[in-house]
């Protein structure tokens, strides 16, 4: 054989290896369930940190918050309420919302961690 | 004439194969920004948790309904009826009467008759004031941006009219209708009968309670009290016997009276009857009582 069929060979192969890589991460890439909350898109949470924040606001228990927070990762809670602070600065929620999540922010940064 | 490039075919197809392994197998695309609706159930549940205990802090049922869909439940409902009845079998009675509660003001949406009060623009007197909106919502989220609906302890007068506030960009009031959820309408009492089945324990007392769509309700939680004491008991605890169902053993020779915390007629002098088999022998029997919200 000669070698430029191997070159050939080898072309072919790389450009199937391409085909299938991008049929099976873009075109029909896994599709994934069961997923656990911290993969959620930013906006997601964001909203369920509201959601919190609004329980919150009614409910005056951190540690109801708190739990309700760690659903979205490992990190501590007034960072989790944090992040979404920030979303939310930067996405034009309404003030009376941002307001809501600024006190949940306090809230968690105020919270030892035990419960009344 | 040429033959046709077999070999290269061959390789080509090898190439596609080791592509897809490589990417549904050994290192499929990472996971993140996904969709509520793709979470694992258990946290599904929670979403739904933090959904109620949100509602009932703000009453925003068309942000509440927004949220619920994005969970992709085929009936958002039965879903909450479903996890209230597991918080309830957990102990957990505070969020399940919050996801009750939600359950119960998505189907009072739902029936023709639940009032929209009427808005109308507002004139003279009122002072235009700030009201503070949602934010730009995520693309995906059907927002409505309404202003918090008001709960009502009671029914609504036909006549009453309720001043709300357009979105802060447009200066004009313009009427809107706003659906007021409807959660406190007491329930009637509208059946109570005499069980003489030998096949119930002695002395069972039933309750099914109804909303007004004459749906069962989950959740409800029933006060029962005697001369010396008192108990509660909830609805929905034997889900086999229906969503509004629940029941309470009675003592003989003892008088009880009941009522749904809710807000209900009360059901007075309830005695375990005296009944009889074909064959003449006695027995305690039960009492079956029927609520309904108007």
């Amino acid at each position: 054989m000669k070698p430029s069929r191997w070159l050939f060979i080898f072309i072919a192969l790389v450009l199937g290896v391409g085909m299938g890589l991008a049929y099976g991460w873009f075109v029909d890439p896994v599709e994934f369930f069961d997923l656990t909350p911290d993969t959620l898109r930013a906006d997601y949470k964001a909203d369920y940190v509201l959601m919190v924040a609004e329980a919150y606001r009614a409910e005056q228990d951190p540690g109801l918050a708190a739990r309700r927070l760690a659903i979205l990762g490992s990190r501590s809670p007034s960072a989790i309420a944090s992040e979404g602070l920030t979303f939310a600065r930067e996405n034009g929620f309404a003030d009376s919302d941002i307001v809501l999540i600024q006190e949940l922010v306090t809230a968690m940064q105020a919270w030892s961690g035990i419960s009344p | 004439m040429r033959r046709f490039p077999w070999d290269l075919l061959l390789t080509l197809v090898i190439g596609v194969g080791i592509g897809l392994a490589y990417a549904w197998v050994i290192s499929p695309w990472r996971v993140f920004d996904s969709d509520p609706v793709a979470l694992r159930a258990d946290f599904k549940d929670q979403f739904r948790s933090a959904i109620a205990a949100s509602y009932q802090a703000t009453g925003n049922l068309p942000r509440s309904q927004a949220r619920l869909s994005l969970l992709g439940d085929s009936d958002s409902g039965a879903a909450l009826n479903s996890e209230a009845q597991r918080m309830i079998a957990s102990g957990e009675f505070t969020q399940a009467d919050q996801l009750a509660a939600l359950a119960l003001a998505l189907e009072n949406e739902n029936v023709p008759g639940v009032l929209p009060t009427h808005t109308s623009e507002s004139s003279g007197t009122v002072e235009p004031e700030t009201v503070a909106t949602l934010p730009a919502p995520p693309e995906e989220l059907p927002f409505e941006l309404t202003e918090t609906p008001e709960i009502t302890e009671a029914p609504i007068d036909a006549t009453q009219v309720v001043e709300t506030q357009p979105v802060v960009t447009n200066p004009t009031l313009r009427p809107t209708w706003t659906p007021i959820p409807t959660l406190g309408v007491p329930f009637s009492l509208i059946a109570q009968d005499t069980v003489c089945d030998t096949t119930f324990p002695e002395g069972l007392l039933q309750v099914i309670v109804f909303n007004s769509a004459r749906r069962q309700v989950t959740g409800a939680k029933i006060i029962v009290s005697w001369e010396n004491g008192e108990d509660q008991f909830f609805t929905g605890l034997k889900p086999e016997l229906g969503n509004g169902y629940a029941d309470f053993v009675m003592s003989p020779n003892i008088t009880y009276t009941l009522r749904l915390a809710a807000g209900s007629d009360i059901a007075e002098g309830l005695i375990a009857p005296t009944c009889h088999t074909p064959s003449g022998e006695t027995f305690l029997g039960g009492i079956k009582l029927t609520f309904q919200q108007p």
